[in-house]
C-alpha cells in the first residue's frame, strides 16, 4: 500500500474543493429546465469538445485501456485511431446537422421524431438502465483502486467520490458537469503524464522500450493477418467491422452520454466542431494509457513473477503507481484518477437525468406540468440515479474483467442502435415499425449470440473477438430487419420528416459560408489524415 | 461568448494549476533526492510543478487580458 502524505491529501483536497465551488457557483443560474438539462445551448466549441472527451475519459477507459495495453499491446491503439477518430468526424460532420438542427433535447427524443414513440420508448428504458449500471462500474473500478492504494475502504470512496458529484450537479446540472469536465480533462493529462514520464526515463525511451517487448506488441496492424499471430486473437476484418465501424459508431454517434455535450453547443457550427476537435486529444490519448502498459510489460516486476494467466491486469496503473510516482506527484495521480472517476459519472447521471425527466417522466408518467416541476424532477433524479449506481457498484463486484464487461453492454444497446440512425438519418423510406423492430431484433441478437457463445456452441480466440463479431451481427441483423419491415409498413407523411433525414432540410444544414480554417469540414478531414498517418508509423 | 453563461472557466482552472504548481515546486525544492529514487532520480515534484505553473499563469492571463480588451 501507498504512503500518502499531507501534501499528497492537500492536493487531493483543493481538487475536491474546486470542483464544488463550480457546482455552488452556478447554482443561482439554473433557471429553467433548459438551464439544467441543456447549459442553455450557449457554450462554445472548445469547451463542449473538452467535455465530450473528458465524459468518456472516466475511470473505465483509462484503468482498462492500461490494462488492455498490458494484456494486448498496442493493438490497444485500434480502440482510437480505426474505432474513435472516424466515428467522431463522421457524427460531427454527417450526424450533427440532425441532432442539433431538430432541436431535440436528447437522442430518444430524435427517435420518436424520426420513428414512434415505441422506439423512443425501447432506447430511452435501455439506455436509461444502460447508463446506471456504466455508472456503477465506474465506481467500483475507482473503489477498488483506492482500497488498494491507499486503504480506503469500498465504502468509503464510493461516498467520497458519489457524495461529490451529487453535490455539484444537483447545483449545476450539465453546465456544473461540463465546465468540471474541462477542468478534470486537464488534471487527468497533468496527472498521468508523469507515469510516461517517469516510465520512459526508466526504459531509456521509446524505441528502446520497443525492443525489449515481443513483435506482436509493438505493431498494430502487422500481426493481425490471422488471429493466433496476436495476442488478441483477432484478424483485421474482425477489428475493421466490429470495433472500428459498428461498436465505435454506435458508441460514438448514438451515446446520449458523449452526444448531450454537442448538444449544449451555442450554435452549429460548434455543435457540428464538438466531436470533431474532440477528436484531436483524443487521437493522443494513447500516450497516457497504451505507453504506460507497455512500461509496465517491461519493467513492472509483478507481470514479470506472474505468468501472464495470473496476473491481474486491472492492477496494471496502481501498481506503475506504487512503484515509480513518489509523495507530491502522488497527491497528483490520484486526483487525476478522481477526475476521471467523477467527469465519467457525471457524465452518466446528467445523460441519465435528462432521458428520465424527458423521455420517461414527462413522456409517460406526468405530461405537460410546467417547466419548474421538471427542473425539480431533473434535480431529484440526480439523487435517486446515484443511490441506484451505487447498489450497481457492489453488484459489479462480481464481474472479473471490468472493460470486457463494458464492451458487453456497449454491444448489446448501441452496436443495433447504430444501424437505426444510419437508416433514419439518411433513408427517408424507413418507417417508423421498420425502425422499431429493427431496433429490438438487433438487441434481441446482441443477446442470443451472447447466451450462444456462452454455451459454447460459438467459438471465438478470445472474449474481445467475441465482443467485436457480437456488434457487427446485431448490427447486421438491425439494418436488414429495420429494411424489410419498412418495405411494408407505412411511410411517415415527409413534411413531418423535415429537419430528420438526409435530403429533407429546409436550409442547407451542412455548408456555411465561412472561411475554410472554421469548416468542420476542414478539420474532420485533418483529423482522419492525421489518424492514417499514426496507423502507419505504428504499422 | 454568449454573454448568458455564466462563467470564465480560464479563471477556476488558472488558479487550480497555478496553486498546484507552487505546491509542488515548493515541495520539488525542499524534499531530498532520496525521495525520486523511484522516480528514475528525476525531481518530477519540480518539474511538473514548474508546468502546471506557466499552465495556469496562461491561462490567468489570456482571462484578464480578454477582460481588459
Amino acid at each position: 500500500m501507498l504512503k500518502a502524505n499531507f501534501i499528497d491529501y492537500l492536493i487531493i483536497t483543493i481538487y475536491i474543493a474546486v470542483t464544488i465551488s463550480v457546482g455552488y457557483f452556478l447554482k443561482k443560474y439554473m433557471k429553467t429546465s433548459e438551464d439544467f438539462f441543456l447549459s442553455g445551448r450557449s457554450l462554445p466549441s472548445w469547451i463542449t469538445s473538452l467535455a465530450f472527451i473528458s465524459a468518456n475519459l472516466g475511470a473505465l477507459e483509462i484503468i482498462g485501456m492500461i490494462a488492455n495495453s498490458a494484456k494486448y499491446g498496442i493493438l490497444t491503439v485500434h480502440f482510437y485511431w480505426i474505432g474513435a477518430i472516424p466515428a467522431m468526424v463522421f457524427l460531427g460532420i454527417f450526424m450533427m446537422p440532425f441532432y442539433y438542427g431538430s432541436r431535440v433535447k436528447s437522442v430518444p427524443e430524435y427517435l420518436k421524431l424520426r420513428f414512434n414513440e415505441a422506439t423512443r420508448a425501447l432506447n430511452a428504458i435501455s439506455f436509461a438502465i444502460m447508463t446506471v449500471l456504466m455508472s456503477g462500474i465506474s465506481m467500483y473500478a475507482m473503489a477498488l483502486i483506492f482500497e488498494m492504494m491507499l486503504g480506503w475502504s469500498l465504502t468509503e470512496s464510493i461516498l467520497l467520490s458519489a457524495g461529490v458529484v451529487l453535490i455539484y450537479i444537483f447545483w449545476g446540472g450539465l453546465s456544473s458537469s461540463i465546465y468540471n469536465e474541462v477542468i478534470q480533462f486537464f488534471l487527468i493529462w497533468l496527472g498521468l503524464l508523469p507515469v510516461t514520464f517517469i516510465g520512459l526515463k526508466l526504459t531509456n525511451g521509446l524505441s528502446n522500450l520497443a525492443q525489449k517487448l515481443p513483435d506482436s506488441f509493438i505493431h498494430s496492424w502487422k500481426t493481425l493477418n490471422t488471429a493466433s499471430q496476436n495476442p488478441m486473437g483477432i484478424e483485421w476484418l474482425g477489428v475493421v467491422l466490429g470495433l472500428g465501424f459498428v461498436l465505435s459508431f454506435g458508441y460514438w454517434t448514438t451515446d446520449f452520454l458523449v452526444v448531450q455535450r454537442a448538444l449544449a453547443s451555442e450554435n452549429m457550427r460548434s455543435a457540428r466542431l464538438t466531436p470533431i476537435i474532440a477528436a484531436f486529444p483524443k487521437m493522443f490519448v494513447p500516450i497516457i494509457v497504451v505507453i504506460p502498459g507497455l512500461i509496465a510489460i517491461a519493467i513492472l516486476p509483478e507481470l514479470n513473477q506472474n505468468s501472464a494467466e495470473t496476473f491481474e491486469y486491472n492492477k496494471t496503473l496502481p501498481l506503475l503507481i506504487a512503484h515509480y510516482v513518489p509523495n507530491g506527484i502522488l497527491g497528483l495521480v490520484i486526483t487525476a484518477l478522481l477526475a476521471s472517476f467523477m467527469s465519467g459519472m457525471a457524465g452518466n447521471v446528467t445523460a441519465f437525468n435528462t432521458v428520465w425527466t424527458y423521455d420517461i417522466y414527462a413522456s409517460y408518467i406526468k405530461k405537460n406540468m410546467p417547466d419548474s416541476h421538471y427542473l425539480k424532477v431533473g434535480k431529484y433524479t440526480t439523487v435517486i440515479g446515484i443511490l441506484i449506481s451505487i447498489g450497481t457498484a457492489y453488484i459489479v463486484k462480481f464481474f472479473p474483467n471490468l472493460m470486457d464487461y463494458m464492451q458487453l453492454i456497449f454491444s448489446f444497446f448501441n452496436a443495433p442502435l447504430f444501424a437505426t440512425f444510419l437508416l433514419g438519418m439518411f433513408w427517408k423510406k424507413a418507417t417508423p415499425w421498420g425502425g422499431f423492430w429493427g431496433l429490438l431484433t438487433g438487441i434481441l441478437t446482441a443477446a442470443t449470440h451472447y447466451i450462444l457463445y456462452k454455451s459454447n456452441i460459438l467459438h471465438y480466440a478470445s472474449e474481445m473477438a467475441a465482443n467485436f463479431y457480437q456488434a457487427w451481427w446485431a448490427w447486421l441483423a438491425d439494418f436488414m430487419v429495420t429494411i424489410i419491415v419498412s418495405l411494408f409498413t407505412k411511410k411517415k407523411n415527409e413534411n413531418e420528416l423535415v429537419g430528420l433525414v438526409y435530403g429533407l432540410h429546409k436550409e442547407n444544414l451542412f455548408s456555411e459560408k465561412v472561411k475554410l480554417t472554421k469548416k468542420p469540414e476542414f478539420w474532420g478531414v485533418t483529423a482522419l489524415i492525421l489518424s492514417i498517418i499514426l496507423n502507419i508509423i505504428f504499422w | 461568448m454568449n454573454q448568458k453563461h455564466f462563467l470564465d472557466l480560464k479563471i477556476p482552472l488558472g488558479i487550480v494549476l497555478t496553486i498546484y504548481g507552487i505546491i509542488l515546486s515548493i515541495y520539488g525544492l525542499l524534499t531530498p533526492p532520496e525521495l525520486y529514487l523511484k522516480s528514475a532520480n528525476l525531481n518530477v515534484n519540480l518539474i511538473f510543478g514548474l508546468l502546471m505553473l506557466s499552465l495556469g499563469m496562461i491561462f490567468l492571463l489570456l482571462s484578464f487580458v480578454k477582460k481588459k480588451l
